[in-house]
């Protein structure tokens, strides 16, 4: 029997800042036990997010130019170094209970697993890295993967997976520091347009088999996900 | 007492770094209370306290890499309030969330009546710590059950949010979204008044809109009535609420600290807590500098392909002065002063992300030309963002070079952990007595913020004059190949 859980899915891109302070209060609330384990999955505009390992030279455009370029730059919690969400990236927030002896490294693999399976079911075989974290294909990363711990056990974070994302925005940077690996889209590597329409089903499916959970679509969340315009733009200014 | 050792993170996992310790030796920390941060791989965590008391002992620093079940800190004193804690998260044990995360409760069997106040926002309904306490209270400590969540209700949901805790909304007391927060806040609401429509009372953005609207509909000579959703202005104080992230006016706007502005202030408040600053200055005849360095400068340019400045001069001459005087290049290590006979030379750097201070190493065993070729190289990759981790650590003593800004004298903030920092300022012409008579020469005030623990105004005098003498009589030629 799966397990009840919720599915929260903002109908439109949702500014990073938001999310991310979206995605802390649902880790609170799963951590107190008031909602149950939760898949977001969402849009970001442009964004440059730096993990607790970037460094200095993984930047590779300054601020002022990355700015000029319509995106944002945000330092935040998560593990890893330097990454992209933009429009055409599936990305997926899973705030998920691992329990009080969690196996912070064996959820990673399930979050490749459910991604792995989601990409076969549209045609594209995808795979681990011996080495780095992340679904490849070849020595292209097409999902890469960040994840954080609130108080050891609620997962925060997650995975972004390129659909159609233009995959020119990695030029900014050095992706998750990994200076000799490339990036790539499931569209690119279909030589058709798979959308984040197209994945966000079987990125679901998967993921609620792969976590054992049945997710019922709350509307009213994305509330927390999405404020009025103006208030969005002031905080982000 | 409690050890806290290195959790594990996954079978697989053998070790982890400490990232951030959120609590300093001495403090009072709470049972669950998040203690620590570590990174694997890919995932970084938040690690609660498994017991309740004072941080006597932190045994791994930030930065160290463990392997797991290493003892990394010490808790000592369980006290009343441990009691208290411990205590009431064994009784709440049914509001808890379960163990395992393959069998979640039934969320709404987990969540208490909105009425209540006890486990639903406090940590009575946090997670058992991954290690538990070491030794259990003693039952008549503990504070009568009813007495315990009031006691245990503030510090939960700080966690991610240390700066803005919750305020205390008494019975109806609940997780609030930040967005809602702000929402409220810019509308200048009142949460408390705001009846909540969503999961278990929870209040809502739109909650919060329609609160805001109904009152502008009972009060409808206080807005323009085109514009019913427009928030209210900023500038009005809502002095109820507690402080909230920071909320523009007009004509101002709010930007978030980068990492690196974080990492430099809080280095900064430190260094000025930790240390007995005192300051001395020197005023340096630069004239034989000065011709010297006209006179090389083509050919160096030509050679090096960079531009001699003065820095390569004064470096020279602090290495001198700080193997001449080896407690200024000293580390105060708890009681015990730690002299170093080598040289690492920081040098501070200005960058589009602020400063950072890349390190010469070895600046003892380098003359002018090696000294004018490692600063350069290092000021040059620090710019563009390209030094390695350990370029910029290990520093004996630093120097600071505010004078290409136009300044002329400076009290820096000493580099922790070392003892002395110098400022070489603005090299300007100035009128000055020589022999009785009045002359016009280069001159230059270097001055040194030093820690008065380690160091007294006397050596910090002598250290200070050696440099002066060094670069005012130095015959510099040999050095650069002329």
């Amino acid at each position: 029997m799966p397990r009840p859980g919720w599915l929260v899915r903002p109908p439109e891109p949702v500014p990073y800042a938001d999310a991310n302070e979206a995605m802390h209060d649902l880790a609170r609330r799963r951590l107190t036990g008031e909602i149950p384990d939760t898949l977001v999955l969402l849009e970001h505009p442009p964004v440059y997010t730096a993990g607790r390992r970037w460094k200095p030279e993984h930047i590779v455009w300054n601020e002022e130019r990355i700015r000029a370029a319509g995106a944002e730059l945000h330092f935040i919690d998560r593990g890893g170094s330097l990454t992209f969400h933009g429009p055409g990236q599936l990305v997926g927030y899973p705030i998920v209970d691992i329990g009080t002896k969690p196996d912070a490294i064996g959820y990673v693999r399930s979050l490749e697993e459910v991604v792995i399976r989601a990409a076969a079911d549209v045609g594209v075989e995808l795979h681990r890295n011996q080495v780095q974290t992340g679904v490849w294909s070849g020595e292209r990363k097409v999902c890469a993967i960040g994840v954080r711990l609130m108080r050891a056990r609620i997962t925060l974070h997650g995975f972004a997976l390129n659909c159609t994302t233009d995959l020119s925005w990695y030029d900014a940077i050095v992706p998750c520091g990994l200076a000799d690996e490339g990036v790539a889209s499931l569209s690119q590597l279909a030589g058709r347009d798979i959308s984040v329409a197209d994945m966000t089903l079987p990125v679901l499916r998967h993921f609620e088999r792969v976590f054992g959970l049945e997710l019922e679509s709350r509307a009213d969340e994305t509330d927390s996900f999405a404020l009025p315009t103006v208030q969005a733009s002031a905080t982000i200014a | 007492m409690t050890t806290v050792t290195m959790p594990q993170l996954g079978e697989t996992v053998v070790e982890g770094t400490i990232t951030k310790w959120l609590k300093q030796e001495g403090d009072h920390v709470d049972q669950d209370e998040p203690l620590f941060e570590i990174s694997t791989d890919k995932v970084d965590t938040e690690v609660p306290s498994p017991a309740a008391g004072t941080l006597t002992k932190i045994l791994v620093q930030e930065g160290q890499t463990v392997s797991v079940k290493t003892p990394i800190a010490e808790i000592n004193g369980a006290g009343a309030a441990a009691g208290g804690a411990a205590g009431a998260g064994e009784s709440a044990g049914a509001g808890a969330p379960p163990d395992s995360a393959r069998e979640p409760a039934e969320p709404v069997a987990a969540t208490p009546p909105p009425a209540e106040p006890q486990p639903q926002a406090g940590p009575g309904s946090a997670p058992a710590p991954a290690a538990p306490a070491a030794a259990a209270p003693p039952p008549a400590a503990a504070p009568p059950p009813a007495a315990a969540p009031a006691q245990r209700a503030a510090p939960a949901p700080a966690a991610a949010a240390p700066a803005a805790p919750l305020p205390d909304r008494g019975a109806r007391s609940q997780i609030i979204s930040p967005l809602v927060r702000r929402l409220a806040e810019e509308n200048g609401v009142d949460l408390s008044q705001v009846i909540g429509t969503g999961t278990g009372g929870r209040i809502t953005k739109n909650d919060v809109l329609a609160f805001a609207v109904s009152r502008e509909t009972a009060a409808p000579e206080e807005r323009p009535a085109a514009e019913p959703a427009a928030p209210a202005p900023a500038a009005i104080p809502t002095p109820q609420l507690a402080p909230a992230p920071a909320v523009a006016g007009g004509g101002e706007e709010v930007v978030p600290m980068t990492v690196v502005r974080k990492a430099i202030a809080e280095h900064m408040a430190r260094s000025l807590q930790v240390s007995a600053r005192a300051w001395n200055m020197v005023e340096v005849d630069m004239e034989k500098i000065a011709r010297i360095r006209t006179s090389a400068k083509g050919a160096f340019t030509a050679r090096e392909g960079f531009n001699l400045t003065y820095m390569p001069f004064l470096a020279r001459a602090v290495v001198d002065a700080l193997l001449a005087h080896p407690l200024v290049n000293s580390e105060l290590r708890g009681e015990e002063i730690v002299v170093k006979h080598y040289v690492n030379l920081g040098i501070a750097v200005s960058y589009d992300q602020g400063l950072i201070v890349p390190v010469v190493k070895g600046a003892d065993g380098m003359n002018l030309i090696g000294l004018a070729r490692a600063i350069n190289d290092l000021a040059t990759r620090a710019r563009a963002h390209q030094l390695k981790p350990d370029e910029v650590h290990g520093g004996t003593f630093t120097i600071t070079n505010p004078g290409p800004f136009g300044s002329i004298l400076s009290v820096p903030i000493i580099n922790q952990p070392q003892t002395g920092i110098l400022a070489f300022d603005a090299v300007v012409k100035r009128p000055v007595v020589i022999d009785d008579a009045i002359a016009v020469r280069h001159m230059v005030y270097v001055s040194m913020s030093w820690d008065h623990r380690v160091i007294d105004g006397a050596e910090a005098s002598q250290f200070l004059a050696r440099i002066k003498e060094n670069m005012e009589t130095w015959d510099w030629t040999e050095d650069l190949g002329l």
